[in-house]
């Protein structure tokens, strides 16, 4: 079936339509009561109050009949949603008949209430199927009212309301039931066409969203390829100057020296660059991760020792802390290791000599939340929000180290995304920066 | 340190040679191979001490698939090998006792490329011990 909403949209407006009715039923029985006791219109409130009755077993019964058709682990297709949808409607009409029948027909302004039901065919089901519906609605009202024109059912007459005759008026029955006519198509016309525009501008849409995505893979495998290759290129220039570096192949003089140890320099800055790239390309194109359950504790000392030689060179102290019931987490113990290290570099990149960083691990019901703390440079409140965009760099970071890759924090985001976590830095008040990663402990 | 007999297998022969100079300069012999099939028959018509095996040849497991064909030959089952790779990007290193398993990797070490010449050293010489 084409429709705007997807089938478990429709699942969620098929019990929509369910707790609308719950409200239409209360109005019925509130309606009825005004009108008898508050306003003196004579009704057969017998009738209407056992309608209500038979409305809430009837809604009752769909509810049911919605939690039968999707009920864990059984496939709920479209059309069994539609049938139900279809089902509801049809009965709603008939209904809405029957209490106009006992509330004065074509004298009750309420039969304007037919409009709404238009309204949500042609939103929900197919234009073909909104017509029809129109047309039933016309045909049920149609029925009602020419039938009690022509006394083959009684006319209950809505004393204190609307005392003449008008059910029997040819020119009233007829004009009203021409307006309530076009009204109903109408509706059913501008709504079904409405909504037939947005389902195509829907499909435009999710159409444009799969080749996107398609582009974005392509693009990827390319960066990938590149990069592999540049990498293996790198490498073998990186091995050579080692080899003339170390002076395995004769020894070199001063000038000589500086130079090879410049190219060393530079190349090990692009392999820096190329394997961040490298890394973070992967990750995106690769949909499994490898999951298992391990400790926490063993990936932040594991980056601890990892980041230690750069914290001591600048004598920045790092002090840990793991919070009572931190223990075990799902996700893949390499990747949240390599995550935590990004971080710690950072923090001891850019935090000045003789600095501090704290980590703090605490536990959390559904989680844990990894705290890294430093009294370093902080973020420029500007940047706050694009840190952990691909290769962007703060102002005040860039400053301290011109070759940055601006890929550690995208690369972290991508990690803690698929780890379903999220990752968020602010500013300390008494200065340096907190970034913070909060991880499930279960899988999702 | 007794001089020995390594092959290394690799496509890349750049990186063949730096490591064959480092090597050399410690007194190893060094056999070059470009791909396994390669390999596997300088190893049949001589067997090495050690074997340097780069995990990316034509395909992406071709080292894998040979290391596992080695280990699982009782002729040359105990020859040790060192893998290049950045196999710790990838899997669990720390927390899975990975080398020497033979369903997982069935390699007695391994290391990342660029190859630091003292790194290289180092590891070879702790593998022919």
């Amino acid at each position: 079936m084409e429709s705007i909403l997807q089938s478990k949209n429709l699942v969620q407006r098929a019990y929509w339509l369910i707790r609308l009715r719950w409200m239409a039923i209360a109005g019925l029985a509130t309606a009825t009561f005004i009108a008898n006791e508050i306003l003196n219109v004579s009704l057969p409130v017998r009738y209407l109050y056992r309608m209500s009755v038979i409305l809430i077993f009837y809604n009752f019964l769909l509810y049911d009949l919605m939690r039968y058709v999707t009920w864990k682990g059984r496939t709920t297709t479209p059309a069994a949603i539609n049938r139900i949808i279809t089902f509801q409607i049809t009965a709603d009409w008939i209904i809405l008949t029957i209490i106009l029948h006992f509330s004065g027909g074509i004298e009750n302004p309420f039969y304007l209430y037919f409009v709404f039901h238009t309204i949500l065919t042609g939103v929900l089901l197919s234009k073909v199927q909104s017509y029809i519906q129109a047309t039933l609605a016309i045909v049920l009202f149609g029925a009602l009212v020419f039938l009690e024109y022509l006394q083959v059912i009684p006319h209950y007459v809505l004393t204190g309301f609307l005392e003449g005759v008008n059910y029997r008026d040819e020119l009233y029955i007829f004009g009203t039931f021409f307006v309530f006519s076009t009204t109903i198509y109408a509706v059913a016309y501008l709504t079904a066409s409405i909504s037939e525009q947005l389902r195509q501008q829907q499909k435009e849409l999710e159409e444009t969203n799969t080749q996107l995505q398609k582009k974005d893979n392509l693009k990827n495998e390319y960066v990938l390829r590149l990069t592999h290759d540049i990498k293996s290129h790198l490498a073998a220039i990186q091995s050579c100057l080692d080899v003339v570096n170390d002076q395995l192949v004769g020894s070199l003089n001063d000038k000589q020296i500086d130079l090879i140890e410049r190219a060393r320099r530079r190349t090990g800055k692009c392999l820096n660059f190329i394997s961040a790239l490298l890394k973070l390309t992967r990750m995106k194109l690769t949909g499994q991760l490898d999951m298992e359950y391990f400790p926490v504790r063993n990936v932040l000392f594991n980056s601890l020792a990892t980041v230690e030689r750069t914290a001591k060179e600048k004598e920045i102290s790092i002090s840990h802390q793991i919070g009572e019931g931190v223990d075990e987490i799902y996700g893949e113990p390499v990747l949240v290791e390599e995550t935590l290290t990004n971080i710690l570099f950072n923090a001891a990149k850019y935090t000045p000599e003789h600095g501090k960083i704290e980590v703090n691990i605490k536990d959390e019901n559904e989680g844990v939340l990894i705290e890294v703390k430093d009294n370093g440079i902080g973020i420029p409140q500007q940047d706050l929000g694009r840190i952990f965009e691909e290769f962007f760099r703060a102002e005040n970071a860039r400053k301290i180290e011109k070759d940055g890759t601006g890929l550690g924090l995208s690369f972290a985001r991508q990690v803690v995304e698929r780890h379903k976590g999220s990752i968020w830095a602010g500013n300390n008040p008494e200065g340096g920066s907190t970034f913070s990663i909060r991880l499930p402990k279960r899988p999702y | 340190m007794n001089p020995a007999r390594i092959l290394i297998v690799d496509d890349d022969a750049d990186i063949t040679e730096a490591m064959r100079i480092v090597l050399e300069s410690k007194g190893h012999t060094i056999d070059a191979a470009i791909d396994s099939k390669d390999a596997a028959s300088r190893i049949k018509s001589q067997k090495p001490d050690l074997i340097i095996l780069d995990v990316m040849m034509s395909t992406k497991s071709e080292g894998f698939d040979f290391a596992r064909e080695l280990k699982k030959d009782a002729k040359t089952r105990d020859i040790p090998i060192l893998m290049l790779t950045a196999i710790k990007e990838k899997t669990g290193i720390d927390f899975k006792p990975a080398a020497g398993d033979e369903t997982w990797l069935p390699v007695e070490d391994f290391l990342d490329k660029p190859v630091k010449p003292e790194q290289l050293i180092e590891k070879v010489e702790s593998l022919l011990k």
